[in-house]
This record gives C-alpha cells, structure tokens and sequence, in this order.
C-alpha cells in the first residue's frame, strides 16, 4: 500500500503528458483484435448465428450470458434481436438460431423434439439454405449484405465500387474477395468486422465475389 | 450542493487524506489480505465462462463483459484504493459498435437545436469559455451493475460489481449551454446524442432524454476533464454528460448533438429499454410482467465491503479494520452499519471524508472476531432521507438497480 503515492503520481503525470501531446493532434486508438468465437455445432443454426450475430456484436455477448436458459428463453433472445435490435433476420431464423443457442448454451438438447423442429423447418419454408443457381442479387439480399454494404457509397462496410477499384490491378483479386467473404475480415476498411459467411457454397461465393468485383 | 468553481489546493488536500487512510489500512492486519484480494470477487456464472483480464487502450488490465462494443468491469480491488477511480481503470461500456476510434479535437463540434432560439455549433474552446467550469465528485454506475447476481439470472450484460466508478469531473453546467442556446417556451425534455451509432440502419440509435427541468437545475454536466486530465476515449473523450446521482445510461459519451424537444422522446433507449416496473420498489415477482414502467432513473443507496471477499480468512481475536465505500443518488450517506454475526447485530462504521454528496463515501470500522468459525459480513448504509438497503434483494426483468445488502461469507481461525 506504500507505494501507492508514488504509482498514484507517475500515472497522473503521464497521463497529462499524453493529454498534452494529444491536444493538438487527433486522438486514436485501436482496439484489440476480436478472439471470442461461437461455440460450434452441427446444428443448422451454428452458421447461421456466426453470420447474422457477428454483424453486430462479438461472439462474447452470448458466451457471457447465464447458463441454463431455456429453449423459449433462447428463441425469445433471438426473436428480441429481430424485432428490437433490427437484426436481419427472419421469423424462421429466429427459431433456427433459438434452438442452436439453446442447445449450445442452455439447457435444451441436440435430441429435443421442439430443437429437432426448430432446426429442420418443413420443405418448403427454407430460406436459409438458398438454392443453387441464383443471381448476385438474390444472394446479396438473402444473405444481408446490403444490410453493410452498397455499390456506390460506404454503409458499415466499404462501397462494392471501392472494393473493386482495390483489387482492380491484383490477379488474386478474385480468391481474395471470396475468402474475405467466406471467412469474413477486419482491419482491411475500418473498425467493424465483417463476419464469416461459411455457410455459402463454392458458387455462391464466386458469383458474390464477381459481382463485387464487377459491380 | 456540492458543486464548486475549480480550487487548485482540494485535490492535494484530499490526496493527503486518503495517503493517511491508506498508511492507516497498510499498518492494520488486512494489509495483506486486502493486497491479495484477486480480479474476481464475484462469483458469476456464465454460459461459456470464465472472463479474462484485457487491456485496452488508456486502460490497465480490466475484466472483459464484451469485445465489440467494447464492455470492460473495473476489477473490485480498486474500489480498495481510495473513494476515486483512476481513469485507467475505469469501467467501459458501449451500446453500439459503429464508433469512431479517431477524434480530432480540433474540428470537434457539439451542436444544440431544436426549441431554441439561436442554434449552436460549439468548438470544445468555445464551450469551454461558455461558462464558469464547474467540479463535481461522482459516481458513474450502470443500470445492470451485478446483473449476474440476479436470481433467477436474466439475458444482458451479466456484470459483477465493477460497472461503477467515482470521479472527479470538471465541466459547464448543461444550463449554461441551454441558457446560450435559448430555450423556448414548450420545451419539454432535451435529448443527447453521441458518436456512437447503430452498425445497421435498423437498429435504434443510442439517445436518452432529460426532463427539461432536470436538464436546467444546474446538476447535469458537460464534462472535459475527470481526475484532472482529459476524458480517456472509451469514457467518452472529449466531452461526455455527466448527470449526477442518475444511473450511467444517462451519461452520453462523444456527446455530439443536443436537442430541445417539445414532447416525451419516444425513441428505444428511452420509451423501450431501461425501463422499471413503476411502483415504489421498482420490482415484480420473478416471471411476472410489470402494469406500468417508467425510465431508470437516480441511484439507489449501496455499499461494499471493499477489504474482504467472499472466502477470506480472517484471524481471531485480533484487531481488524474493515473498509469499504457507500454511496446513493444525492441525498448524501449519513450512516454505514457492517454486521460481523450474519446480521443479528449492527455496528456504527466511522464514514470518511466527505468529497461532495454524489460521491463514493470511504467508511471504516475496526473489529474483533472472538469466536471461529464461518460468518457473514453484511454492510448496509442509509442516507440522509432514511433510505437504506433491503436485505433481501427484488428482482426486475432486466436486472437494473440491484442494492441488495451485501453479504460476505468469511471464516475466523
């Protein structure tokens, strides 16, 4: 406790240091990379959650919650995020993404009859696995890129135009984009991440990356 | 009020007495205890735990709730130190991620519209020289502070006790603006606004609203300066509002916008989210539903045990002192009881300096256990009102306002 005094003092005076030096320049700092990830599953909200959730917030937001909560107070978390906090996702979503947290995390089980039917929707009802042949922009809209990102202008992320003009000399250009697609990024336009899109097929990755590319 | 125009010699005077109460506790027995006590005194659990220790940028080592956005606890010992917080290890906590992580001080503006009658757009020197700059000693504690502590638990950030801290902020009165500005008649709440934003356009930007009332009483703040230097930037460099004796969710970072409004602000922030049931505990049963809810609002009284943690070994027969802090909404604390025997019997603790009455209140007690064996420390304080802490604690869907008598479970040997 002694040396309280003298620590106390050398931290006040080093701050005002950096406060000065800072007066006149801008302030910057840069926050540490993101290491939480989700836990994984075979459940077919694991991928899911791995792309809508990390849009926003990081994968601590839900490891760090209490454990043992239901199956509905799961799917109620979820559903919160669609309808109060705007997440893109859709009704369906919410219960494939419910039952993957509440298995995950809470107190429900992989074997549940209501997981089994949160998770398998019936045929027909199922956008989350999209079909194969689709244009760019079916899979820009199922996907909820435009939810980050424009053609012309910078939304979270960077425009699909600035993109393009980045890679436009690059001959990897093509296996770049679509690994930042598939394996999501940061760093390379800004401070929000962008969160891995695993889910999406060989082909669907190449027509997204060649649409960003050519947009 | 405690509020006072800058005084160069407080400061100093106050840091002799707290290097007094610091060399006293050093000589007591629980010097060493109080050195050991670790990051986690809280016994939280989680989903996918335990948190680690990060650094983040200004920052010593905090307790990791959230990465993006950022969401660190101030580790407990701390609040051991001295009744103010360092900058450094001040708590942090973000709502929305899209924040900028570069401001120049220089091309900083706060604006000021709405109801008004000439509309400002203030550079951080222009609102400097606006007025007099005032000094308040405050404590900043979020609305879901010991979250994890609620039982049944409830979704949110689930914090432990360090989403709180005590400064020293120097500012303008948010009157002294409002008054430049020129409120109108019909104006009816002032809303505030940061640099923080939503990632997506669809979800509901971070604003909170103030009675225009409350926002023209000379209490709440537009603050540069806490402990003496610049805001660190995840407390909201460059100016923050600082409301004193109101929960933190009111104290809007990177303050950018402020609007005088003619209505109640209905935005999510205010009309949705940290929202009480509205009756006179501000609680409900576990899994019922409130009639009616109204904004989160003043701090309810709490205390701590600061010295002690739950499975500490104290000795016997030896004279100990115990020290903790205390604190409520503005009423001022006038009286700390700590109780050695799991709550059959109070003792009186002697309170500290006074450093203004929305202050964390140092309080001090020396005691001698003279039986072994397992106990409960339990400290509860009351303020100037008669308000004081309930031993049992209420519960609210969204695990706000905990004040619950704490209770430490120790051994004597």
């Amino acid at each position: 406790m002694k040396i309280m005094k003298p620590m106390t003092t050398l931290l006040f005076t080093a701050q005002v240091c950096f406060a000065a030096m800072a007066g006149a320049a801008p302030l910057s700092i840069t926050l540490p990379p993101e290491t939480a990830v989700l836990k994984p599953s075979t459940l077919p909200g694991y991928p899911l959650a791995q792309q809508k959730c990390s849009t926003c917030h990081s994968a601590d937001y839900i490891n760090f919650q209490p454990p043992g909560m239901s199956l509905a107070q799961w799917t109620g978390e979820a559903s919160k995020m669609q309808h109060v906090y705007g997440a893109p996702i859709s009704d369906q979503d919410v219960n494939v993404i419910g039952a993957y947290l509440a298995v995950t995390y809470g107190s429900a089980h992989a074997t549940d009859a209501d997981v089994q039917a949160a998770s398998n929707p019936p045929v027909g009802q199922a956008p989350a696995a999209p079909v194969a042949k689709v244009d760019a922009m079916a899979l820009l809209q199922n996907n909820a890129c435009l939810s980050c990102h424009a053609i012309d202008h910078k939304v979270v992320g960077p425009a699909y135009r600035d993109v393009a003009a980045k890679y436009a000399n690059d001959p990897q250009a093509l296996a770049k984009v679509t690994s930042s697609i598939q394996n999501g990024g940061t760093g390379k336009w800004g401070n929000v991440p962008m969160p891995p899109f695993a889910q999406l097929s060989p082909d669907d990755l190449k027509t997204l990356a060649t649409f960003v590319l050519h947009p | 009020m405690k509020f006072s125009l800058l005084d160069d010699s407080k400061p100093s005077r106050r840091r002799v007495l707290r290097d007094a109460l610091a060399l006293a506790v050093a000589a007591s027995p629980l010097a060493n205890l109080a050195k050991a006590a670790d990051e986690s005194p809280e016994e939280v659990t989680f989903a996918a735990g335990p948190r680690p220790l990060v650094t983040y940028p200004q920052k010593r080592p905090l307790t990791l709730v959230t990465t993006r956005p950022p969401h660190l606890e101030t580790p407990f010992p701390v609040f051991n130190e001295g009744p103010i917080t360092p900058n450094d290890a001040f708590f942090v906590r973000y709502h929305l991620a899209n924040f900028p992580t570069s401001i120049d001080p220089d091309s900083y503006r706060l604006t000021v519209k709405g109801m008004v009658n000439a509309p400002l757009s203030l550079s951080l020197a222009e609102l400097k020289a606006l007025a007099e700059p005032v000094e308040v000693v405050a404590v900043n504690q979020c609305s879901g502070n010991s979250r994890g502590f609620f039982m049944p638990r409830v979704f949110g950030a689930q914090l432990g006790n360090g989403s709180m801290g005590n400064a020293r902020w120097v500012g303008v009165p948010l009157k002294a603006v409002l008054e430049k500005a020129g409120v109108q008649a019909g104006a009816r709440q002032v809303t505030f606004r940061g640099l923080d934003k939503p990632v997506l356009p669809s979800t509901p930007e971070f604003i909170k609203a103030l009675d225009i009332s409350h926002a023209m009483d000379g209490e709440p703040m537009i603050a540069w300066s806490m402990n003496g230097t610049d805001l660190p930037f995840l407390n909201g460099y460059p100016i923050r509002l600082v409301v004193p004796g109101y929960f933190g969710t009111y104290w809007v970072k990177h303050l950018s916008e402020i609007e005088v409004i003619d209505h109640t602000y209905d935005g999510f922030f205010m009309a949705k989210g940290y929202r009480l049931p509205d009756n006179d505990c501000f609680c409900i049963a576990p899994g019922t539903t409130a009639a009616q809810t109204l904004p989160i609002s003043k701090l309810a009284v709490r205390s701590f045990i600061t010295n002690v943690k739950h499975g500490d070994v104290l000795p016997l027969e030896k004279r100990v002192e115990l020290k903790g802090i205390a604190f409520d909404g503005g009423i001022g604390v006038n009286k700390v009881e700590v109780s050695i025997d799991g709550g059959q019997s109070w003792l009186e603790a002697r309170l500290g300096e006074d450093l203004g009455r929305f202050s964390f209140r140092e309080w001090t007690l020396p005691i001698t256990f003279t039986s072994k064996g397992a106990t409960q420390l339990m400290v509860r304080a009351s303020n100037r009102a008669g308000e004081t802490q309930p031993l049992r604690a209420d519960w609210n869907p969204s695990g706000y306002r905990r004040h619950v008598v704490e209770t430490s479970h120790v051994t004597v040997a």
